[in-house]
């Protein structure tokens, strides 16, 4: 644990996220050809394209979820602020500071406040008060902190699915992330839960850099400034999000986001 | 792919978890190669072919290895009683057994499907000596009614290792009988056949491979048994000589003599072992080959081709050879028949062997309680269980503390780290395959020349308990694993996002959630431990002492205890008792096991106490 202090001052986060020249193979197959972006900082960046386009094996990247993922191979450079996370980064310690929330929320069999509270205690958190001041201020930065501050104690495989899933961002941000990735965050809920992890992203972005991978583009353009149109592992397109849905450069994302594949 | 340098204690952890793996390894090949040594000079002085197909055996304890010898060794009869005994169970465990299962999956209601299936799993979890009891107080009297001699032979032991076999044969038979699709059924009926037509004609010949496997399994189950054997087929080393008639099997041959083996003796004995294991060996190679061919999806489609045939051929037969299908209709009617009377003898056994111990042991434990507590005095006739009692709590405690450790590192080596089929990983699984498939008894010679010589050279409890516990890896190894992967990835995903760790996320996430799984592999095993006799007999002791005072001392565990008891013939009534009180443990751990294992299933699915 005192090492991977060390290892954190160490290394410099920064909050913009830098891809150059990124290939990625799974087994034989090639999910991400030669993708290079700049995602600003501070921003909602959204990623859509069809499924198996690579929008979400990419957004793995920046936390190096696809280690876990057998015969995976990943080539290029990927910088979140200076520091090279395929290069001497401890992978622990990227995953710190680049959250993720998952498509189907996952909250662990605990209490909400155990759930919370599991990230800080990772990096040897242990006093009482503290971790009281993180779930609290956790939860208020989730927009939760109302509806279950008086249920801390309770499971959290009690709460609504969208409850589950904004408390699996609150978990997110209980270690202050510099950046949290969504991947799909919202298609396993109802209308109303998806309208407030929204309103959470667009709120959120004042402090943290948010990359969200999205089935709808109705959402990505309600919440993104930037958007990134992907298809077959390429990058097709990226700028800002009015642009793309207003006056697309490329004819592949104009036939895609008006329906006519996808 | 791993350019990052892992943190050391990561490292740690993985190495440790692997050294557990590891000695599954080790106890494998420490079995095959102790067997092997021991063995060995007794095939080079008596010769392989003259061992294995000589029909003669009476050995002589004064023989050495450096003399000529006086005594005869050859275990043909022994292979052909195994044989003999082993079709007898397969017989009528097999038939019982397979019609169970078809009542269970297709004739039987919700409701006594659960209780039958509980049924069956008691009786898969009364201890051997048990079921032997059963045959020495029950079976056998009743057949000495039409038997010229007291009962025992090929037909006793054959019935009770056909009951003992049952589990095995119904649940696997089963669960491949259920696997079948839900269209093969529709599609058949929507052809005019009847339910129990299609039963019999498209359903069990589609679960064949299972019903073989379940056989096969059996089998194994049976070529293993000891102490049941020993109990009823009075074992005198000749030929089985009609369905009455003393003979012997392979185990019981190393059961009957190892107490008091001469030099050459002992060594036959163990060789007597290894040939028991090469059997068991071939049996379980036959089961993977059967029920590894299961997934393969040319055979599966072969079969389904075959099947869709079988289904034309039906409509046309039913369109035109009235005649025939009324014949056949006539043996459709029997299966069922046989299907329901199977389920009802199934259910009407386990309440036989309970049944009749208790009536006959309750009331005398109720009267003479203090056969569970009394002191014990050397000589006298106030028999009590209590130091039995103490060297079973010894027993399970000591083993458990081993085999638990062991066995639940592996598995989370195989679970959390081993992802890939490497060749490291297949050779553990192969390992805990083997181990899980090797008789008790063999575990219990292997123990005798391993532990007993090391810790002072006669039997005590810390060689019994260290023998058991390599019986129980595979157990507690298969139990956990199974919980472990019914842990979804996304928890273990979600811990790695916060920046966890490995061992981390494995010790507050995976474990936890996987912990009812663990503690219905600690009560599986507390149920094994308590239910063998076989290997504790000449490892732990035999005879009923004072209560053991140290882990140096020997002692007889409650099994072993009413097989003493049973086997002397002068306290029938305590056996009684003491097999209440067997069955009571047992049946109390059993329940145990299944409440842990529903909440496993509770906790996953996200049970919840504020849940509006």
């Amino acid at each position: 644990m005192a090492k991977n202090k060390t290892a954190s001052q160490s290394v410099a986060f920064g909050q913009n996220i830098s891809v150059k020249n990124a290939n990625l193979w799974y087994g034989d197959f090639q999910a991400i050809k030669n993708i290079s972006m700049e995602i600003p900082e501070r921003q909602v960046t959204a990623f859509i394209g069809p499924s198996g386009c690579g929008k979400s094996t990419l957004l793995k990247c920046f936390n190096r979820m696809n280690d876990l993922v057998d015969g995976c191979r990943v080539e290029g450079e990927f910088r979140i602020g200076d520091a090279d996370i395929y290069g001497k980064t401890d992978v622990n310690d990227l995953r710190r500071n680049v959250g993720m929330v998952f498509q189907k929320p996952n909250p662990f069999p605990m209490s909400v406040y155990d759930n919370i509270a599991y990230g800080p205690r990772t990096f040897g958190i242990r006093k009482r008060s503290e971790l009281d001041h993180i779930v609290e201020t956790s939860l208020k930065q989730a927009a939760m902190w109302e509806e279950l501050k008086d249920r801390l104690n309770k499971s959290a495989l009690g709460l609504s699915g969208g409850q589950q899933q904004r408390l699996c961002i609150a978990r997110a941000l209980a270690v202050a992330p510099k950046i949290i990735l969504m991947d799909e965050p919202t298609s396993a809920l109802d209308p109303i839960s998806t309208g407030k992890i929204e309103e959470l992203c667009d709120e959120l972005t004042k402090s943290t850099t948010i990359v969200i991978v999205t089935h709808n583009m109705q959402q990505a353009t309600r919440i993104s400034h930037k958007t990134g149109f992907f298809l077959l592992g390429e990058l097709v397109e990226f700028g800002n999000t009015d642009d793309i849905f207003t006056s697309p450069v490329d004819v592949r994302t104009e036939r895609y986001i008006t329906g006519r594949f996808g | 792919m791993t350019v990052h340098s892992t943190k050391t204690k990561e490292k740690i952890g993985k190495a440790v978890f692997a050294a557990a793996a590891i000695i599954c390894v080790i106890a494998v090949v420490a079995i095959f190669a102790f067997l092997i040594y021991k063995s060995i000079p007794a095939f080079g002085k008596l010769g392989i072919l003259e061992f294995m197909f000589g029909d003669h055996w009476s050995p002589d304890r004064l023989d050495t290895y450096d003399s000529p010898l006086s005594g005869t060794y050859g275990i043909f009869t022994m292979i052909v009683g195994t044989l003999a005994a082993t079709s007898g169970a397969l017989l009528i465990g097999g038939i019982v057994g397979y019609f169970t299962a078809v009542f269970l999956a297709f004739y039987c209601p919700a409701r006594p499907k659960r209780i039958l299936t509980s049924v069956i799993q008691v009786l898969a979890g009364i201890p051997s000596v048990v079921y032997g009891f059963f045959g020495i107080v029950f079976l056998l009297p009743m057949l000495s009614r039409i038997a010229p001699n007291n009962g025992s032979g090929l037909l006793a032991t054959s019935i009770i290792l056909g009951i003992m076999i049952l589990p095995t044969v119904v649940s696997l038979s089963e669960t491949g009988l259920e696997a079948v699709p839900r269209a093969y059924y529709e599609g058949s009926v929507a052809m005019g056949a009847t339910h129990s037509e299609t039963v019999f004609r498209i359903m069990t010949p589609a679960a064949s491979s299972s019903i073989t496997a379940s056989l096969v399994l059996g089998i194994g189950r049976a070529l293993g048994e000891t102490m049941a054997v020993v109990m009823v087929a009075g074992n005198a080393p000749t030929y089985p000589n009609g369905l009455f008639g003393s003979f012997r099997v392979l185990t019981s041959n190393i059961v009957m003599e190892m107490g008091y083996a001469g030099e050459v003796q002992e060594g036959a004995l163990v060789a007597t072992g290894v040939v028991l294991l090469l059997f068991v060996l071939v049996v379980n190679l036959i089961f993977g080959a059967i029920s590894g061919r299961k997934p393969g999806a040319v055979v599966g489609k072969r079969k389904e081709r075959r099947l869709a045939k079988a289904r034309c051929s039906r409509g046309i037969r039913i369109k035109d050879t009235i005649g025939a299908l009324a014949h056949k209709l006539h043996a459709v009617k029997l299966g069922r028949g046989m299907a329901i009377g199977s389920g009802i003898l199934t259910g009407a056994v386990l309440l036989l062997v309970i049944g009749f111990i208790f009536i006959k042991g309750l009331p005398y434990l109720l009267q003479n309680p203090s056969l569970i507590y009394g002191k014990y005095e050397f000589g006298s006739h106030n028999i009590t269980i209590l130091p039995a009692i103490v060297t079973t709590l010894y027993a399970v405690l000591i083993s458990l503390l081993i085999a638990i450790p062991i066995g639940v590192m592996t598995a989370i080596f195989l679970n959390e780290y081993a992802k890939k089929e490497n060749i490291f990983v297949r050779l553990i699984r192969s390992a805990i395959d083997i181990l899980s498939g090797v008789p008790s008894i063999v575990y219990g010679l292997f123990g005798m020349i391993t532990f007993v010589k090391i810790f002072g050279g006669s039997s005590n409890i810390l060689a019994g308990a260290l023998t058991v516990s390599i019986m129980l890896l595979p157990i507690v190894v298969r139990s956990t694993e199974e919980s472990l992967k019914s842990v979804a990835d996304a928890m273990r995903e979600g811990s790695l996002a916060l920046g966890a760790g490995k061992l981390r996320t494995i010790f507050k996430i995976v474990l936890p959630s996987a912990l009812p799984g663990i503690l219905s592999a600690i009560i599986l095993s507390m149920g094994r431990v308590i239910s063998e006799s076989a290997p504790f007999l000449y490892t732990m002791g035999s005879v009923i002492t004072a209560v053991p005072k140290g882990l140096f001392d020997s002692g007889a565990t409650l099994a072993v205890a009413l097989y003493q008891l049973s086997g002397e013939g002068w306290y029938m009534n305590q056996a009684y008792a003491t097999a209440v009180v067997l069955i009571v443990i047992v049946l109390a751990l059993n329940l145990l096991a299944q409440q842990c294992a529903a909440r496993l299933g509770r906790k996953l699915k996200g049970e919840t106490n504020g849940k509006k």
